[in-house]
């Protein structure tokens, strides 16, 4: 005994084996039993709620009523949908899903290909495009979040010659923002960029330096990373990967996750591997370009080799995701010719800036 | 124009029915096991659009999305031979996330406020406006994780119908989230204890207040009745933390040696341009055979308890004169969680479908139904249910279907 369709009375739980067939006008459902009629429904009032895709047999409902009918029998679905317009969607049948899943697959394949060039142009192109304010206030909260348990140098005469070289540097490059530089008290012996312009060096980078030409190498290098916008493209490129993560997990991520992982702006600005290289240039360039002596960046580089490695390795830290290499040092070994950076009382300044 | 003709066919005598309701005076216990019939290759079909409109969107279509799927997984579903049917609509969902977005901005503009007239320019606050947020949000975030958790089972139970029936789940969400973040905290308090007491206190108001219609589910479980497997579980988990430690530790000395040994001049060398390579290594080997020893020992015992635990609710859940049962094991249980977990994790997401499919083809093969509903005694229910979706849940979980 095949029903040929159930009704459900939308008051009651109750399930009626029923069939139904058109009169004038109206849908007539009645009981297989003893025929007897439950329910006319107005053919214009008829819809059908889903579609084959998704539901097995799409529910018809009267608009608005919670009586519903079930067509079990495909060949009265059939029938259906032919003779009522409203009942049309009742006929189709599902494809094979093989060839709508190549299609789907491939068609997500080039979307995440094209968001990933969305973000890398995004990076490149849209990030220094950004209102500069915003750039400097992203810069001061990660600054704050970071130097929170240090103690900030002030001495007057070494922070004057360092923002004095900084600035010159950046507009050497013709950076159209000032640049202002802090000075934390203490180690790793490193220096590293926000957004914004904002440069932050360790004093003990100053302890350790051989001669001025050292810490004006590494200046030039992180003005290198400031005129080409790096830690605000660092940021842009790390929110559109994550982005591209959650989307492509299907959003079942957590929201509040990624709002509160304020840690996520602090990875974005570990600098990639192209960045270094590109501040490195830029630097030794900027540096020639004022004439100033340019053997700082690798003569650091090699100082820092020669040193355990293993202190290498903890240098790189968080700020600079590389070790010093040797490749890098060839790239940027200068002569060491060209005016001092800092004159001798500049320099007596910036090691006494923190006392 | 139907297939027979049914105005010209007699009506059976109704007889055979009233004849037995009279005769019935035992409950009746046919058993019955849900269907669920989808085929994972449309279920994917389904996924792969979603996720290609999430992209095209940049994730706002997830609300339609998410519906399409649960109309298939629902309506692939059926119990008693009847289907279930899903009428939630993506806007739906959409609103309740605004409406959770706007809640969050209104409290963030709260800590503002707070941090401004607070703790701004004291000398003592070295914490700014975002360490406030979050930590504010962290606080919050716990209890209102489980109201989202149970506003969001309302919403989708009140669009889930069944022989043209609404469901429905009663009681206060924020009530649930306080009962839950006080027990959860006292059971963190006194060492995971209370977890039978937090388990049967926590299904307790999900269950009874579900309703299919006019009927509602009644649950007659008490912790008393589990404490006692609980009391096992909880020192043979003790157990197997300490012998696991142990060959841990014994695995750490063995490998140290021989790592020493096995290393030649030459890749110690090598080892020496890049010092952090071995450390890296031995990090993840380490790391790897924790998780293994952690996989055979412990993770099999937590399964032990939890299909103990889901046997005992199930069992001891009911609706109207139909009773449940399971009879779920350890191995499955298994299954459940742990390799459900692999396939999201290994996948990246991608095989979420999948999941889906293997839980609902689990819950069809494993829950036993035994009688069936009094059909004219439940009625529709007045109540129309929220009228937007999900919002908390959204934000503060990760979300099943
Ligand atoms: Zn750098």
């Amino acid at each position: 005994m095949a029903t040929s369709a159930r009704f459900y009375d939308g008051e009651t739980a109750q399930v009626h084996d029923v069939s139904v067939r058109t009169a004038a006008n109206e849908l007539v459902i009645f009981r297989l039993a003893d025929a007897g009629i439950l329910a006319r429904w107005p053919i214009g009032e008829l819809v059908v709620l889903g579609d084959v895709q998704h539901e097995v047999t799409p529910p018809i409902a009267r608009k608005g009523a919670e009586a519903r009918l079930v067509v079990d029998d495909p060949e009265l679905r059939r029938q259906l949908a032919s003779l009522v317009p409203q009942l049309a969607p009742l006929a189709g049948t599902r494809v094979p899903p093989v060839r709508r899943i190549a299609a789907f697959g491939a068609t997500f394949a080039v979307l995440i290909g094209l968001f990933w060039l969305a973000v890398d142009y995004g990076t490149e192109y849209a990030a220094p495009l950004l209102p500069y304010s915003l750039q400097v206030k992203l810069g001061e909260s990660v600054f704050e979040e970071l130097t929170a348990d240090k103690d900030e140098c002030h001495g007057k005469a070494g922070m004057r010659a360092l923002n004095d070289l900084a600035n010159r540097l950046a507009k050497a490059a013709d950076y159209p923002h000032e640049i202002a530089v802090h000075v934390m008290e203490g180690g790793p012996v490193n220096a590293f960029t926000l957004p914004g312009g904002i440069l932050v060096f360790y004093s003990d980078l100053f302890d350790q330096a051989k001669d001025s030409a050292q810490v004006a190498g590494v200046m030039a290098h992180e003005i290198g990373h400031v005129v080409h916008y790096h830690p605000m493209k660092g940021v842009v490129r790390q929110y559109g990967i994550d982005l591209l993560v959650k989307l492509v997990s299907g959003g079942y991520t957590d929201l509040l996750g990624s709002l509160a992982s304020g840690g996520n702006v602090l990875l974005a600005l570990r600098n990639g591997r192209a960045f270094e290289r590109d501040a490195d240039s830029t630097g030794v360039a900027l540096l020639e370009k004022l004439e100033i002596r340019a053997d700082g960046i690798a003569s650091f580089f090699e100082q820092m080799l020669a040193k355990e490695p293993k202190d290498a390795a903890a240098i790189a830290g968080i700020w600079s995701s590389h070790p010093p290499t040797a490749e890098r040092i060839d790239a940027t070994r200068r002569p060491s010719t060209g005016r001092p950076a800092f004159t001798d009382a500049e320099w007596k300044a910036i090691r006494n800036v923190c006392k | 124009m139907t297939t027979t003709s049914p105005w010209g066919q007699a009506a059976t005598p109704a007889s055979p029915a009233a004849a037995m309701a009279a005769a019935t005076t035992e409950p009746d216990l046919t058993p019955s096991r849900p269907r669920y019939d989808g085929k994972l290759g449309e279920l994917y079909v389904i996924y792969l659009r979603h996720l290609v409109l999430m992209l095209a969107t940049l994730g706002w279509s997830r609300f339609w999305g998410r519906t399409r799927i649960r109309r298939y997984l629902w309506n692939h579903f059926a119990i008693l031979g009847d289907r279930f049917e899903y009428r939630g609509r993506g806007i739906e969902l959409m609103v309740g996330f605004l409406l959770a977005l706007l809640m969050l901005a209104g409290w963030g503009g709260l800590m503002y406020l707070v941090w401004i007239y607070v703790f701004h320019e004291r000398p003592l606050a070295s914490f700014g406006l975002f360490d406030i947020f979050s930590l504010s949000v962290a606080l919050i975030g716990f209890p209102l994780a489980y109201v989202g958790h149970y506003a969001g089972l309302r919403y989708r139970l009140s669009r889930t119908r069944w022989r043209g029936i609404r469901c429905g789940l009663a009681g206060s969400a924020w009530r649930y989230g306080g009962l839950a973040t006080f027990l959860t905290f006292a059971n963190a308090v006194t060492g995971q204890l209370l977890t039978p007491l937090v388990s049967v206190n926590l299904a307790r108001p999900r269950i009874t207040n579900t309703r299919f219609g006019s009927l509602p589910f009644v649950f007659a479980g008490s912790a008393g009745d589990i404490y006692a497997r609980y009391t096992a579980y909880y020192f043979l988990n003790i157990i197997a933390w300490v012998v696991a430690a142990v060959i841990f530790f014994t695995a750490i000395g063995g490998a140290v040696g021989g790592l020493g040994l096995d290393f030649t001049e030459d890749e110690i060398r090598k080892v020496l341009t890049r010092p952090s390579l071995r450390i890296i290594l031995l990090v993840a080997a380490l790391a790897i055979g924790l998780y293994i020893i952690f996989s055979l020992l412990i993770l099999p015992l937590r399964c032990w308890w939890q299909a103990y635990l889901f046997r005992y609710l199930v069992s001891h859940s009911r609706a109207g004169n139909v009773l449940f049962a399971t009879a779920i094991s350890t191995r499955q249980m298994w299954g459940f969680l742990v390799l459900n977990y692999l396939i999201i994790v290994l996948t990246l997401g991608l095989g979420w479908p999948w999941v889906m499919h293997r839980t609902l083809r689990l819950i069809s093969a494993e829950l036993w139904l035994y009688g069936a509903p009094d059909g004219a005694s439940i009625r529709q229910p007045t109540d129309l249910g929220p009228r937007y979706g999900e919002g908390l849940l959204d934000m503060f979980d990760v979300s099943g279907v």
